[in-house]
């Protein structure tokens, strides 16, 4: 497709066609039920993109969200709980000349170029590093009481009727990522070896947090999955030791997945980079049984994986960034080669995280068009 | 190996760099060889650990931990081993090159490096060709480039070709860098996480 400029400037393509609700749709696959199409969703692009590919910038798309639409993807919305509240104050703390360090609302001062090109942060320092910092943050950003932690149920009810016609989950938050947001990675390393007690307390914290959120949330509305975030991998292998995982992060999960469970949510998907394949085990076990977004270069092809633990375990993503940078050729022999997975049920197929720069804007629209062609 | 070594590798291989500490300077008042303690106890815990990552029995946090009580350790005998007059195995330099900010990954290759007996110049983050000729100028014989991204890892090319017939190793790593990019644009070595960094090295060295 040629991105020409349109009447509605934010649709860019048309949505698939089909018979189903995206709703229903989304369900049924990731149930393995026969569905009318494939769900029709992307993870979104880095913010570099926005200003490089014409078709975001000459028609004014800045942001993921404005690209799902103008890109006509299936609706896929989570109801999130808060986390850190009040959050730090964020800011330049210091300025380097070529880079900054700046603070952000986790309490983590990270160094980021001075031209503000898109990267991932490099975190330098954080504000816990002893049991007494946790004691204080803890008081003051996750309590438990805190008035803005209530929902409000009702408006919550009125904006996703039991009646949609899209797929709704309810985000559970990160037992372990985002303590590793407050520690960093090396400091959450060094923390649990020197201060196992009090990583396992800030684990708990996680924990209630989202029962309480949770308690609120999963009376009133009809969810049709539920989510989350850990991003606790790297290519080779876990950032945690699995020792930690299993004793202090999966009974948590645990914890929560006889929640969602008990209201009748079953499917249940983590955000998580890096080579995940340790960390199965303990997912299923607790009831994580889908995989986001995939990193086919630190996991391995998805068809493996979804081979070794059957229908328990689903993917959301898998689809390797590395073929899209390639060209066509690449992209081809990377969708058929993931289509019986696709045909099978349980695998929804989108680039294996934000899609990057150096992919080039004619070989993403390839990728969709084919996309599109071998599965819409 | 004595008991008493047992006790520092035992020590290192689980990270705990407290015991480290107490055994090294328990051998370093007992007048005990430290050469011997590295090259007993020390290297051997670092290489066992690295064996464990290899099979998937270890990750990077036990590589992380092992490595600062080695480094504990190292730091106590390091001033002994220069009056003696040790010889690192070589000197190599390490950085993240330009545009990347990135240094996990860079920091523990340089820890599992020196856990191995090397000496290691770690030029830090963001490194231009200037700042690698500047190691190889210390005295480098091969120089370690790292990049978290895939839109810094084309540097590592220019790294490669600045060096090119000048005699110094380049070895390249990072999350987005394979084999394959490796040998296309040229470099002496690959390695896919520390532990194969190692190896790397010793590989393009002959060390082996």
């Amino acid at each position: 497709m040629n991105a020409t400029k349109t009447a509605d400037p934010f649709r860019l393509r048309p949505p698939w066609s089909g018979t189903l609700t995206a709703r229903e749709r989304f369900v049924r696959q990731m149930r393995h039920q026969p569905v009318d199409r494939c769900f029709n969703m992307e993870f979104g692009y880095w913010n570099e993109n926005f200003q490089t590919w014409p078709m975001f910038r000459d028609h004014g798309i800045r942001s993921n969200e404005e690209a799902d639409v103008a890109l006509g993807f299936d609706p896929f919305p989570a109801v999130w709980p808060l986390w850190i509240h009040p959050g730090f104050p964020e800011g330049v703390v210091e300025d380097r000349g070529a880079t900054r360090i700046v603070r952000n609302r986790d309490g983590l001062l990270a160094e980021v170029p001075r031209d503000g090109h898109d990267t991932i942060p490099h975190f330098v320092g954080s504000s816990i590093v002893t049991p007494e910092d946790w004691a204080e943050v803890k008081a003051e950003r996750f309590r438990r009481d805190d008035p803005a932690r209530r929902v409000d149920v009702a408006a919550l009810k009125a904006r996703h009727p039991d009646d949609r016609d899209y797929p709704l989950h309810v985000h559970c938050g990160s037992m372990i990522g985002k303590v590793r947001d407050l520690l960093t990675f090396e400091g959450l390393t060094y923390a649990t070896a020197d201060y196992p007690d009090m990583v396992e307390d800030m684990v708990e914290t996680m924990c209630v947090l989202i029962e309480d959120f949770l308690d609120q949330v999963l009376p009133a509305v009809r969810f049709d999955g539920a989510s989350g975030w850990e991003d606790i991998c790297f290519r080779s292998g876990p950032l945690i030791t699995l020792g930690f995982f299993r004793q202090v992060v999966v009974p948590r999960y645990r914890r929560i997945g006889a929640k969602l469970r008990a209201h009748g949510v079953d499917l249940w998907y983590t955000d998580c980079d890096g080579d995940v394949r340790p960390l199965i085990p303990g997912f299923l076990e607790a009831g994580i049984n889908t995989l986001f977004p995939f990193e086919v270069s630190c996991s391995g092809h998805p068809g493996e994986v979804l081979r070794r633990y059957g229908p328990d375990l689903r993917i959301l993503g898998g689809v390797d960034k590395h073929a899209l940078i390639a060209g066509p050729e690449a992209i081809r022999a990377y969708l058929e080669s993931v289509a019986p997975l696709v045909e099978a049920g349980g695998f929804i197929p989108f680039c294996d995280h934000r899609c990057p720069p150096d992919v080039a804007q004619e070989n993403y629209l390839y990728y969709l068009d084919l996309k599109h062609c071998m599965f819409g | 190996m004595s008991e008493r070594n047992q006790e520092l590798y035992d020590a290192i291989i689980r990270g705990d760099r407290k015991t480290v500490q107490a055994e090294v300077e328990k051998a370093i008042a007992d007048k005990r060889p430290v050469v011997d303690l590295m090259n007993g106890s020390m290297i051997p815990a670092m290489r066992e650990i690295g064996a464990r990552f290899a099979r998937n029995e270890a990750y990077v946090p036990e590589m992380l931990i092992a490595a600062r009580a080695m480094q504990t350790g190292l730091n106590l005998i390091e001033p002994l081993l220069a009056e003696a007059g040790h010889e690192p195995r070589a000197r190599v330099c390490l950085g993240t090159v330009k545009g990347d900010l990135h240094d996990i990954g860079k920091n523990l290759v340089g820890m599992m490096l020196k856990g191995a007996g090397f000496a290691v110049d770690d030029l830090g983050v963001d490194c231009d060709v200037a700042k690698f000729e500047a190691g190889v100028g210390r005295g480098a014989n091969a120089v370690l480039c790292s990049a978290l991204l895939t839109t810094t890892m084309p540097y590592m090319k220019t790294v490669v070709e600045h060096f090119k017939g000048q005699g110094v190793k380049v070895i390249i790593g990072g999350a987005p860098v394979t084999q394959k990019y490796a040998e296309e644009i040229g470099a002496d070595g690959y390695g896919a996480d520390a532990n194969a960094a190692v190896s790397a090295v010793e590989t393009v060295l002959g060390l082996v």
